[in-house]
């Protein structure tokens, strides 16, 4: 068999980068194709050496074919031919599933994120209104422990609270003093508990995404790197 | 002539290659050499590009492959269609002649829809 058509061959397996079995069959194939090829070619009237660089061109150039027959998901592709030189693409399902799964942890993340602002506020307001309502109750004056439990989105079952001792308070000014604060403190502890596992999820899930997102960049790097020196050991004239 | 764009042809080399194992079982350059006669130069394909369609019909087992004795002496791959490349080929048909239909039907109406454009005083 001449050497062009040997050359042509390698360069297609390097490309269709298969295991050694399958290599064997596919370059068989095209083998019997491509010898069949020049035998009617030269049975046309072409000399042998038109006949085989006929054949060759009219078999496709050997990364179309190479490409082809590759198996089929490919995570790397490395394209090295004209224009697009050295251009590494990702297989679209791998580009799709980091996708997916960044979209995933992006949303998992950034509910955490609202999940701890949300009781971050809630904090706030109870906070701000457990204090309004010792205020009140320390001094009597219930009517502001009850203002801020209105205006306490987050602190409004803490406005009940209070202004059940504030209620206390106007009859029994020692009761009011000693119920409404400790009430208050306790929702406030909750709230603040609530965030604080809030902020772990957001911590944890941000972790992930970022961690996932580097380790499936190198990963990417890793294997394109991998496959640039695949090819370029089989063939260096098919990288510079 | 006018030839077929390449994207106008995605996902249909299938089809092709079904419709003419439907004659009988065959090998990689006989099979290439019976589209080309058949396309009479419409379709141009690399004759090697046949080889990732065929693999994969046969991944999805619309069509079976064995090797056999050539008459040089070679081992030679055959493709024979089967049933469920069959069943798949009396589907794709059907819908290729609706399409057809459509095609035919719709671009032809579209002539009498609107004037045709001037521009610059040429007529396209």
């Amino acid at each position: 068999m001449s050497r062009a058509l040997q050359k042509y061959l390698d360069r297609v397996m390097i490309y269709a980068n298969r295991n050694k079995k399958d290599a064997a069959q596919i370059r068989a194939e095209l083998e019997d194709h491509l010898l069949k090829k020049i035998a009617d070619l030269e049975e046309s009237g072409l000399s042998r050496e038109d006949a085989v660089f006929g054949a060759i061109e009219e078999h496709g150039h050997p990364r179309t074919v190479g490409y082809g027959l590759r198996k089929r998901f490919s995570w790397v592709d490395v394209r090295t031919h004209g224009t697009a030189r050295g251009f590494v693409a990702v297989g679209p399902k791998a580009v799709g599933i980091i996708a997916m799964g960044g979209v995933a942890f992006g949303l998992f993340a950034f509910g955490g994120l609202a999940v701890g602002l949300i009781t971050f506020g809630g904090l706030a307001l109870a906070a701000l209104f457990s204090f309004g309502g010792l205020s009140a109750a320390a001094v009597g004056y219930a009517y502001g422990g009850f203002a801020l439990g209105l205006v306490a989105v987050g602190g409004f079952a803490c406005g009940l609270i209070a202004t059940g001792g504030m209620a206390i308070g106007l009859i029994v000014p020692q009761a009011g003093t000693s119920i409404a604060p400790q009430n208050s403190a306790l929702y406030t502890q909750y709230l603040q508990d609530s965030f604080l596992m809030s902020r772990q999820i957001t911590v944890i899930s941000t972790f992930l995404f970022w961690g996932t997102l580097v380790v499936l960049i190198l990963t990417y790097l890793v294997l394109t790197k991998m496959e640039y020196h695949r090819i370029n050991r089989a063939d260096p004239k098919l990288v510079n | 002539m006018v030839r077929l764009r390449k994207q106008t042809l995605d996902g249909n080399v299938e089809t092709l290659l079904l419709a003419i194992l439907e004659a009988g079982p065959s090998y990689g350059y006989a099979i290439a050499k019976e589209l080309n006669q058949r396309c009479q130069g419409i379709l141009q394909l690399g004759e090697g590009t046949i080889y990732p369609v065929l693999h994969r019909l046969e991944e999805k087992k619309l069509i079976s492959a064995k090797w056999r004795l050539a008459e040089n002496g070679r081992e030679r791959k055959y493709y024979r269609l089967t049933a469920r490349g069959r069943k798949a080929l009396v589907t794709n048909r059907q819908q290729w002649q609706m399409l057809g239909v459509v095609m035919r039907r719709v671009l032809k109406s579209t002539k009498n829809l609107s004037p045709k454009p001037q521009l610059k005083g040429a007529t396209i």
